[in-house]
């Protein structure tokens, strides 16, 4: 294995770790906060509010913006 | 203007405790506005903006650095002021007002609601295939980016478009689970990044996910998809 498919291997292990926590939290007792709940709390005030979005904003900017 | 929940109170008045500590409400001086906005500063979202601001400006992205820095100081700018306000009506107050607002408003509009949704999902695809055709880091999609980027910003800024019911306290596991995963794949890219030849220079062996995604941002439908993408999570979010 090269370590461009390492790479890769790590990105699809961050995406199975989301899938799981979610469905953990969404199909079972376990003690786990679904992702929107996650963000519903983070975002309860308005700096971490803000913050998030401006993190949203960012991320268009990065992939299509001058 | 949309009265909305104001779900602030509690972390607002940790997250602003600071800045109550250095400003009294009372009066406004100009010396005591002058600390309150310093103190504002003190709020670790503005830090990280402030950094982020940083590490993209000198990565070559000077525009994008610029726009950091004015959220980062209106935030600023923000939490001092409410700081200073918190002496006025109570949080807790406001929201129930703002509540009771939102339920009424929520029934005398719901077939209106059900209009919005068709006609922003409609705004939405046209966006999408418009700003889509854009070729990447060109200035049209720029300004198509940055305008829908800061309306939703400015939206979400008063509050959630909807009230929502935050659960109580957060399973402490769960949440550094979650945590722990998010952690790891801002490393992950972290390290992919600093692998590279350069900060600017893509790499093969260490792709970040800039440059995985290069083949799909490279055509009309792929940007479309994606920027639809985009959209919508920024919609989710505005509404959280």
């Amino acid at each position: 294995m090269n370590s461009h498919e390492i790479t890769i291997v790590g990105y699809l292990a961050v995406l199975g770790g989301i899938a799981t926590l979610q469905v953990l939290a969404t199909r079972t007792r376990v003690p786990v906060p679904s992702l929107g709940n996650l963000l519903t709390r983070a975002m309860r005030s308005r700096t971490g509010r803000v913050g998030i979005l401006v993190a949203w904003a960012w991320i268009g900017l990065h992939f299509f913006a001058h | 203007m949309n009265p909305r929940a104001d779900p602030d109170g509690e972390a607002e008045a940790s997250g602003a405790g600071c800045a109550e500590a250095v400003v009294s409400a009372g009066p406004a001086r100009p010396a005591a506005r002058a600390i309150g906005v310093l103190a504002g500063f003190r709020e670790p979202v503005v830090l990280v903006l402030l950094l982020i601001a940083f590490f993209t400006y000198i990565s070559g992205k000077p525009l994008d650095g610029v726009l950091m820095v004015i959220v980062a100081v209106g935030l600023a700018w923000d939490a001092g002021r409410r700081a200073r306000a918190r002496g006025g009506v109570s949080d807790a107050g406001q929201a129930v007002g703002a509540l009771e607002l939102s339920l009424e408003r929520g029934r005398a509009h719901g077939r209106w609601r059900l209009l919005g949704i068709t006609g922003m999902l409609a705004g939405g695809a046209v966006y999408a295939g418009v700003v889509g055709s854009f070729s990447r880091y060109s200035w049209p999609a720029t300004a198509g980016i940055i305008g829908l980027g800061t309306v939703v910003v400015l939206i979400g800024w008063h509050g959630p478009l909807r009230h929502r019911r935050v659960a109580g306290r957060l399973p402490l596991t769960g949440a550094l689970a979650w945590a722990v995963v998010l952690v790891f794949g801002c490393l992950w890219e972290l390290a992919a990044l600093l692998l590279q030849p350069s900060i600017t220079t893509g790499s093969y062996a260490h792709p970040t996910i800039s440059t995985l995604t290069d083949p799909v941002l490279s055509t009309w439908p792929g940007r479309s998809v994606l920027l639809a993408a985009w959209l919508a999570f920024g919609w989710y979010l505005a509404e959280r």
